[in-house]
């Protein structure tokens, strides 16, 4: 964790092991607390953390995002895994509605 | 089930509190475990065999290959989501802006009680009940709103009777209800109301200082008004045939367990502990609002607290919000609740025909345009007919973006299957009908609210036990 130029909070993560996904949703999620602008750098995604309030504690600041991208990431692992299992479920309760058929009979 | 044996099913997680994970699935099933427990079936390495038997049967894991569990979500599925086809069945008639009130918090426009152009006409209710009585809905609800709707009490009769007599051909349960302050009822209204079978719902927002400070009217007399009206509905028609409902105002905060004993001292079992709309006249006025999501979070958990103690020493008290959510949360139930659906409830669940014949898709968006934003404004009993209503882009645009299934943060949100979509609010207080959800006080404020009453049934059988009962309901 260091500090950037213009006093923003940097924290960098692998691009090897870390989604561009995952970042901005973290960057969404912690939204209420700080905004966050994320570029790259060679194999590093930098990320400059702006507190909302500028007493805000940097190192709990940074924690939350850590936190946050692994989190998502997780969340993302979860959504791949289980994707075609979600589809299959909804696509046997609707199945049965009659909604679907209504749909399939028009011109 | 030996290492990496399972196979997830769609789950979502949530960091609930100190190394304690909540899981659901799709349609709220849930269960807690640790961080460590939570990384081990994740990996696949977790040995612990009850720790498995417990997930799978709550349809969070399911062995490779299985067909059942996939089978049984979707019926669950299914069944949360069977009100769909059958919109719409709460009809909003505001029969008159006029009221006799002057609330500091009042969402309406309210009118001065002679200025009688802002009553509805008999011609603009009969094409409000064509409308209505196009609905799929096999149960319509017909709710008198204003204003106070018994300042046009002729046209409550009038619409009554039309409907009932519209009715014959079409078989619906109908009901009626009136929501009204009270303070206008007289014999004739109590024995019409009697007649038939219309319930009464009114304001109440605890004891008599509280409640006439917040609802102001000639006298200073709102209070007993209500409360004679409600002990003679309780005579006359029977307890179950009024509830009432209270608003929560800064001068409220500190008075939860007040608020609370003043129901029960008048023999009702129910009380919703409402944060203050920010619609309408109250954002206007800024009526006694004043308040932020954590302070209304904190009176609603003491307020909770009191509920749950007066039903261990053997009170029956149901505080409705919670009632709702725990339907969610333990039945495969949707209890229909508009604030609390997705796709929204807005004009699916409600719709409103105004005084002049505008249909919007809530209340809520009735109350915007009495502030000059007419978004939720879906046409007018004039010239549109349902079709027009339920396919306008007013409406249609509002459900599909604000849909928690797809909006960000609400689509990985473990809270989801007991939340809703509620653009109305997201599009009057951020200007846009998804809001930012990490800024958002109806998710802060919905989410505090699963908390606690997760939190609740997880640490006390009693609370629990409770808990299951009012879901039942």
């Amino acid at each position: 964790m260091t500090h950037s130029d213009d006093q923003a909070l940097e924290i960098t993560f692998d691009t090897a092991t870390v989604g561009l996904d995952a970042l901005q949703r973290a960057a969404y999620a912690v939204a209420h607390l700080m905004s966050v602008d994320i570029a790259v750098s060679g194999d590093r995604y930098v990320c400059r953390l702006f507190p909302r309030d500028p007493a805000a504690d940097a190192d709990e600041l940074a924690h939350r995002v850590r936190s946050e991208v692994i989190d998502q990431t997780l969340r993302l692992r979860i959504a791949a895994e289980t994707g075609p299992l979600r589809n299959l479920i909804f696509a046997l309760a609707f199945s049965q509605t009659g909604l679907a058929d209504d749909e399939a009979a028009k011109p | 089930m030996t290492q990496g044996s399972w196979q997830m099913l769609p789950i979502r997680f949530h960091r609930f509190d100190d190394d304690s994970i909540l899981l659901t699935n799709l349609v709220g099933e849930h269960f807690f475990l640790s961080e460590d427990e939570f990384l081990a079936v994740m990996d696949g390495t977790c040995s612990d065999q009850v720790l498995l038997a417990r997930l799978r049967a709550r349809h969070l894991i399911q062995l490779p290959g299985e067909r059942i569990p996939v089978e049984l979500l979707a019926v669950k599925l299914r069944t949360r989501l069977r009100r769909l086809p059958d919109s719409t069945g709460l009809h909003i008639f505001v029969v008159t802006l006029r009221c006799e009130h002057t609330c500091r918090y009042c969402q309406v426009s309210r009118q001065p009680s002679a200025k009688s152009e802002y009553d509805m006409s008999q011609d603009t209710a009969r094409r409000a009940l064509d409308l209505a009585f196009r609905s799929p809905s096999p149960h319509l609800k017909i709710e008198f709103q204003g204003g106070e709707p018994l300042l046009n009490f002729p046209l409550v009769r009038w619409i009554v009777a039309e409907a009932n007599r519209l009715n014959q051909a079409h078989a619906k349960r109908l009901t009626f209800v009136i929501a009204t302050n009270l303070a206008l009822l007289s014999t004739e209204i109590l024995g019409f109301c009697a007649a038939e079978g219309i319930y009464l719902s009114t304001s109440l927002d605890g004891p008599a200082d509280l409640h006439n400070s917040n609802r102001r009217r000639p006298g200073q007399d709102s209070w007993e008004r209500t409360v004679a009206g409600i002990r003679l509905v309780q005579e006359r028609l029977g307890p179950d045939r009024v509830s009432a409902l209270m608003t929560t105002t800064e001068a409220s905060l500190g008075r939860p367990r007040e608020i609370i004993d003043g129901y029960a001292d008048l023999g009702l079992r129910q009380v919703f502990l409402r944060p203050i709309s920010p619609y309408g006249f109250a954002l206007r006025q800024r009526g006694g609002a004043g308040y932020d999501v954590s302070r209304w979070l904190a009176f609603y958990d003491a307020g909770l607290d009191h509920i749950i103690d007066l039903n261990r020493k053997g009170v029956p008290m149901v505080e409705t919000y919670a009632a709702i959510i725990a339907k969610k949360m333990f039945t495969n139930e949707d209890p229909g609740y508009v604030d609390l659906t997705s796709p929204a409830g807005i004009g699916l669940g409600a719709l409103v025909y105004n005084y002049d014949g505008d249909v919007y898709a809530s209340d809520e968006g009735r109350m915007l345009a009495e502030m000059g934003d007419h978004t939720f404004r879906l046409g007018n009993v004039r010239n549109s007919d349902y079709r027009d209503i339920l396919l306008s882009e007013e409406l249609l645009t509002p459900l599909q973006q604000s849909l928690t299934l797809s909006a960000p943060m609400c689509n990985t949100c473990a809270f989801e299957p007991y939340c809703g979509a509620d653009p109305v609010f997201h599009h009057a207080t951020m200007g846009d009908f998804v809001g930012h959800k990490a800024m958002s006080s109806f998710c802060l404020r919905n989410m505090g609210v699963f908390t606690t009453i997760l939190r609740r049934a997880r640490d006390d059988s009693f609370t629990r036990n409770l808990f299951w009962r009012w879901a039942q309901q």
